[in-house]
């Protein structure tokens, strides 16, 4: 329990102490942890000068295109090229025939075909590339390539997929968990039920996926991508070419927005093909189209619930179904269901739990990981279920969320015991005692945004105000097993330090972070981050909050070893152990005052290097009964929503979201308001306006008109109303990822406020306007 | 791309697509560019109309404005617009994010005919007229002039001919209030579900309403319309009960959102109470301004 109210306040105000400057007169700069540092990006990412894979450029290239079906399933009879090979400006085509190595691939199950050659699975799959010499050349070539197909039934709803015939060999169950925990006869003397679903969100990074592919001398090929696991990417490349990995170079460019696994290996791979086949670089900057079907998708979710409690409202058990729509091939739908069943009740105490998850195959477009998966989409079911049993009881929604809260020392209905800090009660009691904002019949007319937008339709006399509250959790790294290792190295020459750490900057700041530790430990200001490429050892993919947990751990012990070094001719010289020097402020002085030098000058004509790994405490698979330790870290999230619904017309406008995470450790203010603030917004489209629509598998309307992203004008105000600092002490600088938990927890305040708001049901993710209309005011 | 011409004047546009057959009349470019860029449309010749002042405002002609088709909608969302004709300066406001309007043009939107183009449902219920210029003519420049109402070439009964384009738009000035209202599904820009325009014409004792984004093009509730015109006393307040707005809006409804078969689906139901919504505010808000 350390100061998070002074923690909100440094986050408020952002006057934060900033580090001595480096000599008198010059400008003071920000440096170590706790300080709202800024990316070093910055500024060339607001002038628009950041470079991005889609900048790229090589003499000679080539562009790619790629040939994907039109059809959710279908087999194929015949692929005919000659025509778009015989075009003018045509260097090469290639299909499942010209794929020297392996003919599948999957980052966690090589289940899916690099091109599709007997069946089409799903709208979209690749089934051939072109390398020409113009855009638009390859492009008509593409679509000049005959292809026959049989069409065949579209398994398209999740349900039919346990009795339909086998989408592919390896069957349409991908995983099947039933958890049980307790005792199965155990009854509560209020029982509510409910079905949930919940929409295909895309993670639409706002720039689309694009590459570069250069072949080497030596055989091998380079891909230039905003690739966010280049290791796992140039493993599969390198499978698929036929190559030893080390003569497969993924280079990671900047990555334009990854909230998922980002560069559908379905066009790497064809990129490298055709570089290797032409002997040339080969292009591909994907449209926004090809960018809605290429890429991986949230699981659309069914689950049906019921809750027993006992007259007080506290929880006796859970029963859950869970249906997760994999699309046609695993990907992450493993790991994703894994999560969904471990907290399938939520961050509270449930007694006995009884839940079956299952991940099946369809026709639909793929799922894949996508932040906060699987976690989100049982927080929207179990927080609509505690609104039930609150109405059931006649306890208010904050009240009975608080007679269940869980806390450290509480087991998940995994057999797990959450050991690391857990501050529900405090999160919940933060948004809940907060003032809630002014009614808009308190402030000048002109000044209200009713829902519907400025001088749109909404009318004051049919707008309701619901206030709801969401809870929810997520977990961090790599769950189940999952070997997770990062490599960092520190080299320190002349004062300039540099890191080199394979974790990819998608945005999240890590290279910033990076930044600060290396500072914070050597007290060096100036720090660079080097590119990142497969050369350097790997860091594992960024997701899951893993790059600050892992891979700063790695920066940070290599940056100890480096001080090591530093100091230990001064402590030898001068007779004492090396802790007996403190580094600060820029300068190296003795415990006891005697001794003291700047830092600068300790390293003049110094080139130290050290490497370090960072490896967190290993975890385990779910066993059969759903049992088993299989997260390392656990984070929190509370959120109070407040919306306006015009009720007649069922548009909903979120006015404020009130929200208190548990973040272990603040270590740079802006950036970890700026990753909520974020996470928040893209929860507010799952909410209220993101699917991507499928009919009969075929996606509707690929293009961000069609698929509503929330603009500034839907985006609510955030506030931020505690932050709780409670250090988890098996994670470096005992600090937990932050972008995840708002995403899961979000949509679930927000359904929650509209029940609130209209009394309707409010179970489908995202909230149509036709589910939050209601009578008029009376 | 084969060539892009910049006509300075219409004559000049009108020649210029007579001479190249091929070639795609292009204004602010916000549908067709997209379609080119997606590769769904690949003009052998564009023929830009940025460049002809003459069709980039508007004039006054005996009762009426005779609005240029390059109007944008920026420009006819500003005050001096809205002061002329506000259901039309309302829609171009709501016709998608800044970057959209400053580029999108009225006579853009009457030519793409998107189900959900904003500005057609205020068309439609002020009974416009576009003046059509194209080749042909007797005089020294060779263009004629032709006029067909907006509802004619949205409802497919007059077509544009080859070379020919919209030139101009002729709108009643009513000097009456007027609404434009749109549902869509979020707080931010966006499509409409559904539409509505509505003007008062108190000479001719009229209310004249269209509903649009529901159908191919903007539907007039006629009877509706003459009923609730006959309601309202033009002489003294104009105001209406509210059961006579409500019973306007599910009339308006029913006119324009038709089962389609039995059971009528929920997304129907919902889509008609939209309508009946917006329809009653809009002349709620227009009797009351």
């Amino acid at each position: 329990m350390s100061g998070h109210d002074a923690a909100t306040t440094t986050l408020m105000t952002t006057t934060v102490p900033t580090g001595a400057g480096a000599g008198d007169g010059e400008p003071e700069v920000l440096r170590g942890i706790g300080v709202s540092v800024p990316s070093a990006h910055a500024r060339a990412k607001t002038e628009g000068t950041f470079p991005y894979a889609a900048d790229l450029w090589a003499e000679g290239l080539l562009w790619a295109a790629v040939l994907r079906s039109p059809h959710a399933h279908a087999r194929i009879l015949s692929i005919d090229t000659t025509a778009a090979a015989a075009m003018p400006g045509v260097r090469a085509v290639v299909t499942h025939a010209d794929v020297p190595g392996a003919t599948t691939h999957g980052r966690r199950i090589a289940d899916r075909p690099v091109f599709a050659h007997d069946v089409v699975r799903h709208h979209g799959e690749p089934i051939a590339a072109v390398a020409a010499d113009h855009p638009d050349t390859a492009r008509l070539a593409a679509a000049a390539i005959a292809v026959e197909y049989e069409l065949l039934d579209a398994v398209t709803d999740p349900e039919q997929s346990f009795g339909a015939p086998a989408l592919h060999p390896d069957g349409n169950l991908i995983r099947h968990i039933p958890l049980r925990y307790g005792d199965p006869e155990a009854t509560g003397e209020v029982v509510v039920e409910g079905l949930y679903r919940i929409g295909r969100q895309d993670p639409a990074p706002i720039g689309a996926e694009a590459g570069l592919a250069v072949p080497r001398p030596d055989g091998g090929v380079e891909i230039y991508t905003a690739s966010t696991d280049p290791h796992t990417d140039r493993d599969l490349a390198a499978a698929c070419f036929g190559l030893d990995p080390d003569r497969v170079r993924v280079v990671v460019t900047g990555v334009p927005g990854a909230t998922a696994d980002r560069e559908d290996p379905a066009f790497q791979l064809p990129l490298g093909l055709l570089a290797l086949r032409t002997g040339c670089p080969v292009k591909l900057a994907a449209t926004r189209e090809e960018s809605f079907l290429g890429h991986s998708h949230r699981h659309p979710t069914l689950l049906r619930y019921r809750h027993h409690a006992d007259a007080e409202g506290r929880l006796v058990k859970v029963e859950a179904q869970i249906l997760m729509d994999a699309g046609a091939y695993a990907d992450a739908s493993s790991e994703s269901l894994a999560a969904a069943v471990a907290f399938a009740c939520g961050p509270y105490v449930v007694p006995h739990a009884f839940v079956e998850g299952w991940a099946v195959r369809t026709n639909n477009p793929p799922s894949g990981h996508v932040r906060g998966e699987g976690a989100m989409q049982v927080c929207a079911a179990y927080e609509g279920q505690m609104d039930k049993l609150a109405a059931a009881l006649g306890i208010d929604g904050a009240e009975i969320r608080m007679r269940n809260v869980l806390a450290t020392g509480d087991l998940l209905p995994t057999g797990q015991t959450v050991t690391c800090p857990a501050p529900v009660a405090e999160l919940l009691r933060a948004v809940r005692d907060v003032e809630l904002p002014s009614l808009p019949k308190d402030t000048p007319e002109e000044e209200w945004l009713l829902p519907g937008g400025p001088e749109g339709a909404g009318e004051p006399g049919a707008v309701r105000r619901g206030v709801g509250y969401g809870v929810g959790m997520v977990h961090m790294l790599g769950a189940e097993g999952t070997d997770e290792v990062s490599t960092a190295t520190v080299k320190v020459v002349d004062g300039v330090a540099t890191v080199i750490c394979a974790a990819v900057d998608t945005g999240q700041g890590f290279s910033t972070l990076a930044r600060q530790i290396v500072q914070e430990v050597l007290g060096v200001d100036e720090v660079v981050t080097a590119p990142v490429d497969t050369d350097q050892p790997p860091a594992g993919p960024a997701a899951h909050g893993r790059h600050t947990w892992v891979s700063g751990g790695a920066v940070e012990r290599a940056a100890k070893m480096v001080r090591t070094q530093l100091l230990q001719p001064m402590a030898h010289k001068l007779g004492m152990s090396t802790e007996l020097l403190q580094i600060q402020d820029g300068r190296i002085t003795s415990y006891d005052g005697a001794f003291s030098t700047t830092v600068a000058e300790a390293m003049a004509g110094k080139e130290l290097w050290a490497t370090a790994q960072c490896r967190p405490h290993p975890t385990e698979p779910l066993d059969a009964d759903g049992q088993g330790d299989a997260f390392v870290g656990l984070a929190f999230c509370a959120i109070r929503a407040v919306v306006d619904v015009d009720v007649e017309l069922g548009s909903v406008r979120v006015v404020e979201l009130a929200v208190a995470q548990d973040v272990g450790r603040i270590l740079n203010p802006a950036q970890l308001e700026a990753r909520i603030e974020a996470g928040v917004t893209q929860g507010v489209g799952a909410a209220l306006t993101e699917n991507l629509r499928s009919v009969a598998g075929v996606i509707r309307h690929p293009d961000l008109t069609g698929y509503a992203l929330p603009t500034s004008l839907d985006a609510p105000a955030v506030r931020i109303v505690k932050l709780v600092e409670e250090r988890d002490v098996v994670a470096p600088f005992g600090a937990k990822a932050a972008s995840a938990v708002p995403v899961v927890t979000t949509p679930s305040a927000i359904a929650s406020a509209v029940r609130a708001a209209t009394g309707r049901p409010v179970n489908r993710l995202p909230i149509r306007p036709s589910a939050a209309v209601a009578a008029p005011n009376s | 791309m084969q060539s892009v011409t910049l006509p300075a004047s219409l004559d000049e546009a009108v020649a210029a697509l007579t001479a190249m057959p091929a070639a795609v009349p292009v204004a602010g470019g916000t549908d067709l560019m997209a379609a080119v860029n997606a590769g769904l449309l690949r003009p052998a010749a564009l023929v830009g109309l940025g460049r002809i002042n003459e069709i980039r405002g508007w004039q006054y002609q005996d009762g009426h404005a005779l609005l240029g088709a390059g109007l944008t909608h920026a420009r006819m969302g500003r005050p001096d617009f809205a002061a002329l004709i506000p259901a039309l300066a309302a829609a171009a406001r709501a016709a998608g994010p800044p970057q959209i309007r400053n580029a999108g043009t009225l006579g853009g939107n009457i030519a793409s005919a998107a189900p959900t183009g904003d500005a057609l449902p205020v068309l439609a219920a002020l009974e416009a007229v576009l003046v059509i210029v194209g080749p042909g003519g007797l005089g020294d420049s060779g263009v004629a002039r032709r006029e067909i109402p907006v509802s004619h070439l949205l409802a497919g009964r007059e077509m544009l001919r080859p070379g020919e384009l919209i030139g101009f738009v002729r709108v009643p000035l009513l000097h009456a209030p007027q609404v434009f209202l749109k549902a869509t599904g979020r707080t931010g820009p966006g499509r409409a579900v559904a539409s509505v325009g509505l003007v008062l014409d108190p000479a001719r004792r009229g209310v004249r309403c269209a509903i649009g984004a529901v159908a191919p093009m903007p539907l007039r509730p006629l009877e509706a319309e003459q009923w609730v015109a006959s309601l309202i006393d033009w002489d003294g307040e104009r105001g209406l009960a509210p059961e006579a707005l409500e019973a306007f809006g599910e009339y308006v409804a029913a006119a324009c959102v038709p089962d389609q078969g039995e059971p009528v689906a929920a997304g129907v139901l919902h889509l008609r109470r939209t309508v009946a919504v917006l329809a009653r505010r809009a002349l709620g808000r227009a009797l009351s301004s």
